[in-house]
């Protein structure tokens, strides 16, 4: 099933004098339960491609539909909701909510869903026990470590049951054992969850699992294959 | 419940900034509360001393008095009067006063001076005024015998002369001054009134006798017992000339009236001047004196009192006072507002460095589905609560400080104490509770709070989440 669809995607910037293609007319689309990674040397595109289809950006041209929904086509608080509800962001700095304990940051996603408290807690307990920290669920960020807290974040990202998950470089920040068990954790999810996993990535280990890798090069699309993994 | 529990724990990531905000804050409303206190405490004394001691809530005057204060401007006063007056259900008591002016003469000294017949005993009613006659008088003569017999610890003989020719009309205050111990006073007030003792009487209605303000009694170097003259102009051109025998002298605080007042009794006064059973003012003591009161008795007295009398109200007769005290109470209220034009700065400084450093964060929240309308509201929370901890404990510490001070007013002693009498200070800081204030408190602290929300809230509103995260 479709879930994600870009049609002629652009991105122009204008900075004073000349303009910037950062996307230049992409064609892509995503199937449920893909597990892919868009690689690619720095400015070529790949945080912006990332960007547009998490609603956190719009296209100067073409299309972002998820399941068939034209991002653009949605007011701001609209827009809003519907990332809540369908889109899952994992940050290259984790970007927890400092404040919170593991479990809360797991749980907030679905406090603003507004799920009840019963289902909350029980998704949270499975989804920190799916991603080892069940013994972790009341530790601050502070007091978690790097890959910790990127499980955390995934765990967070799963929460509210979305269509795919965007993970803009999970891995930059880890060391290579964090980033085997964060890889190892996201594959088994992306099976049992049949969620669609999308990285935008430099990390060989990453691209080494992936399941389909698009490369980009000055904003467009030099491959797309699908790995033999 | 959750975004409250979100803000408060935003609160505390940066417990030092949120501790100096918020004492900032209670600063603000301590010291607010603490000078409004005082400030209201102050013109409440105010109040009391020139009203309800001196000029009353209401007057029966002749209708020239007020604008030419003469004795030719004294009305005729008779019991038929008084019983209508006191028919009035508000009025309780009548006060009555002749004053005039006339040469005040003793030996080769003579002055000017203003002459009060008075009711000692009704007159009572309003102030306590006979507690004020004078019991000692530091004279050059008291000091160097009071020296002399060394009997006075050291520290006291070297305040002596700083309070040389002072009259005393409460003991505790002259061993204060001294700087003695007032729990011992039974062995040093008896060397004090061996030296500096003086015996003053009360006058009475029907008895020839007067009393002098302390600085009349040293500008005519006169003690009481001695005798002095009182010269003027009587009613309508008649010749007013009495000798009097001085009965005690009266330790008023203003020096410029103690320099120019005699009290005799108003009968006596009456004779002096030649304006038998004439006032020139009848203090009407009133039950209640609320603002609506003192207009109603005015208003069903108007009807009543004879043609050449009108009834003047408290207002009328002080509104320079009123206008000194509405100036002061403009000037304290500026105050405040400066003082909280700057503690609005410190907040504001407060939010735009939250917000800043913040930036990302709040980005991150967008992004994942936080509506922005609700990330503002937790801001809004969080600055709510900054204001509200200042507020409460301001007021909290604030309240038993006032209550303590409503109760124990700070009296000054000593040479401080005599400089603010030589200024016309009561040596006095009178305290009152605010009641009303302190909801104001919440309402000013509320409003700069809601003032300092605009930058953070316009800012989350515009926020650009892609810009955001490369925060």
């Amino acid at each position: 099933m479709k879930v994600l669809e870009l049609k002629n995607a652009h991105k122009i910037y204008n900075s004073s004098e000349i303009q910037v293609h950062a996307v230049n007319g992409v064609d892509l689309t995503f199937e449920e339960g893909e597990f892919a990674a868009i690689v690619g040397p720095s400015g070529s595109g790949k945080t912006t491609l990332l960007n547009m289809i998490g609603g956190l950006d719009h296209p100067t041209k073409g299309l972002i539909l998820v399941e068939n929904t034209d991002l653009s086509k949605l007011k701001p608080s609209k827009l809003i909701d519907f990332r809540m509800r369908n889109i899952g962001f994992v940050f290259q700095s984790y970007n927890l909510i400092p404040v919170l304990t593991a479990a809360e940051n797991v749980e907030f996603i679905m406090n603003l869903q507004k799920k009840p408290k019963k289902e909350r807690q029980k998704r949270t307990e499975d989804l920190l026990n799916a991603v080892g920290l069940g013994d972790r669920i009341n530790s601050r960020p502070s007091k978690l470590s790097g890959g910790q807290q990127q499980r955390v974040a995934v765990a967070r990202a799963l929460a509210s049951k979305p269509k795919f998950i965007l993970a803009d470089e999970p891995t930059a920040n880890l060391d290579s054992k964090s980033t085997e068990t964060l890889l190892q954790i996201m594959e088994e999810l992306n099976r049992e969850e049949k969620i669609t996993f999308i990285f935008s990535t430099h990390d060989a280990r990453v691209v080494k699992r992936a399941r389909r890798v698009v490369t980009l090069e000055d904003g467009k699309i030099l491959s797309d294959e699908i790995s033999k993994n | 419940m959750e975004n409250l529990k979100l803000a408060w724990r935003n609160l505390w990531r940066n417990r030092r900034r949120t501790m100096i905000t918020a004492a900032s804050v209670f600063f603000a409303v301590f010291f607010a509360l603490f000078m409004r206190s005082l400030q209201l405490g102050s013109y409440d004394y105010m109040y009391k001393n020139v009203i309800e001691s001196y000029s009353g809530y209401i007057q029966l005057q002749q209708k020239e008095w007020w604008d030419e204060k003469t004795i030719d401007n004294s009305f005729g006063y008779n019991l038929k009067l008084e019983e209508r007056l006191l028919s009035d259900n508000n009025i309780v008591n009548t006060i009555p006063r002749l004053e005039s002016f006339a040469l005040a003469s003793s030996g080769s000294n003579t002055k000017g001076v203003m002459v009060m017949g008075i009711d000692p005993e009704k007159e009572s009613l309003l102030s306590d005024i006979s507690k004020k006659v004078a019991k000692y008088h530091l004279s050059a003569d008291a000091i160097a015998k009071i020296l002399a017999s060394k009997q006075l610890p050291e520290k006291a003989t070297g305040n002596l002369p700083l309070f040389e020719n002072v009259y005393y009309d409460d003991e505790n205050r002259l061993l204060q001054d001294l700087g003695l111990n007032v729990e011992k006073k039974d062995s040093y007030l008896p060397v004090l009134a061996r030296y500096s003792r003086i015996e003053g009487e009360q006058i009475k209605v029907g008895e020839p006798g007067v009393w002098l303000g302390q600085e009349l009694a040293k500008y005519l170097e006169v003690q009481p017992g001695d005798t002095m003259v009182l010269m003027g102009q009587g009613y309508h051109g008649t010749t007013a000339a009495g000798k009097y025998q001085i009965k005690g002298i009266i330790k008023i605080p203003a020096s410029d009236i103690s320099g120019r007042i005699v009290y005799l009794p108003y009968d006596v006064a009456q004779e002096l001047f030649h304006a038998e059973n004439n006032l020139t003012s009848l203090i009407l003591h009133v039950r209640d004196n609320s603002d609506k009161a003192i207009a109603e008795t005015s208003q069903w007295l108007s009807e009543k009192i004879p043609d050449e009398t009108r009834i003047i109200d408290w207002k009328e007769m002080n509104d320079v006072i009123i206008q000194q005290m509405e100036a002061d109470n403009v000037s304290g209220m500026f105050m405040i507002g400066i003082l909280y034009i700057v503690i609005a700065f410190g907040i504001i400084g407060t939010v735009l460095m939250m917000t800043a450093e913040r930036r990302r964060e709040f980005g991150v929240l967008v992004a994942i589905g936080m509506q922005k309308k609700k990330l503002a509201s937790i801001v809004g929370y969080e600055m709510m609560m900054i204001g509200l901890l200042g507020v409460m404990a301001g007021i909290i510490i604030s309240i038993p400080i006032i209550l303590y001070g409503v109760n124990h007013p700070i009296v000054f002693k000593g040479e401080l104490a005599h400089m603010m009498e030589e200024y016309d200070f009561e040596p006095k800081l009178v305290f009152e509770t605010v009641s009303y204030y302190y909801l104001w408190q919440a309402f000013v602290v509320a409003l700069m709070v809601l003032v300092s929300l605009i930058h953070p809230v316009r800012k989350i509103l515009r926020l650009k989440v892609v810009n955001a995260l490369r925060a």
